[in-house]
């Protein structure tokens, strides 16, 4: 399904940035994939083109390929339209950095301490980075929604508890 | 003087009718809270009130999943309070962990940190569940059952050291330092 306004916006926001790839996933939804390095350049290019409005910096973790992808949601409020801006980098934690876009959507703030907390992916820039956020003092440092977290292991650990996680035993009782 | 074990029947059965509820939601069955309170259940008809102020209500109602930075403030709630004071856990997260088991963020026990009175189980419970399970805690109140309070204190130790391993030692100085001076001043935020 083409949708045309969009396929306009895709085409005058991907002049601007030919480094881009953009397409229309379907009516309203908007996406794009950019290189790492070209982040904040290609945000100001978006709030300059009417996404004022940061939803979200979500990241998936995609193990085999050694990467995480970012995905930055942003919103046209007049259009209803909302746009993804993907971006991936590598997955290593010492590699794992991107330059923070604080200053073009404030509310990035949080987001990237979200991700940072969870994910480990360093926001260079963000000045909160290393104040304490959702997580508590014994997870910092884990990064516990990456794919590779060894979930239960640490669960047995932490609480030393629960039959159920006896995988050898035959009968449960809860 | 006066032996005031002869007139604890009559405490008892005036605590069971003013029961006060410290309004901390501290899961996702606060969501439950609004219908207890409001026209369709009225559980002010059983002199039950929420109550901003930990340091005057005796039922502390554990409503849902309890994560450890969670029950850092539910265990300084629960001592603050004067003492007889009970506890009502709901659904089945504080019981064995529920749908959060395998979680690397949610308590699975939560009689090892503190004393409960009455668990009800389910996820949620409804109102009616939770209005079944406060009956419950009354008539045990009368009887002299639910002495949860009176466990914490003689088995303090125990209870403590369940709480440190989890927490960490010296886990209440450490959040007062890290937090008192944020509160103070927002300038001198601690970075750690």
């Amino acid at each position: 399904m083409t949708w045309e306004i969009g396929e306009e916006i895709v085409k005058k926001i991907l002049e601007k940035a030919p480094y881009a790839e953009g397409r229309v996933r379907r009516e309203r939804r908007l996406e794009f994939k950019i290189p790492a390095e070209r982040i904040r350049e290609f945000l100001m290019i978006m709030k300059e083109n009417n996404f004022p409005l940061m939803l979200q910096i979500s990241a998936v973790d995609w193990v085999r390929d050694g990467e995480i992808e970012l995905v930055y949601h942003l919103m046209n409020i007049e259009l209803g339209t909302h746009a993804m801006v993907k971006v991936r980098i590598p997955r290593d934690l010492d590699k794992a950095k991107m330059p923070t876009v604080r200053d073009i959507y404030p509310a990035a703030e949080t987001y990237e301490r979200d991700v940072h907390d969870f994910f480990g992916v360093y926001f260079e820039g963000n000045d909160k980075m290393e104040m304490p956020w959702i997580l508590d003092d014994p997870e910092r440092g884990l990064y516990p929604h990456r794919k590779d977290f060894d979930m239960l292991g640490y669960v047995k650990k932490k609480y030393k508890i629960l039959d159920r996680f006896d995988e050898n035993k035959d009968k449960y009782v809860i | 003087m006066v032996d005031w074990r002869l007139f604890e029947p009559l405490f008892n059965w005036a605590r069971k009718k003013s029961l006060w509820i410290v309004s901390f939601c501290t899961g996702c069955g606060g969501i439950e809270m609004p219908p207890l309170m409001t026209s369709r259940y009225d559980i002010e008809r059983f002199g039950i009130i929420p109550d901003p102020s930990p340091r005057q209500y005796d039922l502390f109602l554990i409503t849902g999943y309890v994560t450890p930075k969670t029950l850092k403030r539910i265990i300084i709630t629960y001592e603050m309070a004067p003492d007889p004071k009970w506890v009502l856990a709901h659904g089945s997260c504080p019981l064995n962990g529920g749908v959060y088991w395998d979680s690397y963020n949610a308590i699975k026990h939560l009689d090892k940190y503190i004393p409960v009175d009455v668990f009800i189980a389910g996820c949620m419970p409804r109102p009616e569940a939770v209005l079944d399970g406060i009956h419950k805690l009354m008539e045990m109140i009368e009887s002299g059952e639910a002495d949860g309070w009176k466990r914490y204190r003689e088995n303090y130790e125990w209870y403590r050291k369940n709480q440190d391993e989890l927490l960490g030692k010296g886990w209440r100085e450490k959040e007062a330092r890290k937090w008192i001076p944020w509160l103070v001043d927002k300038k001198k935020e601690v970075k750690e």
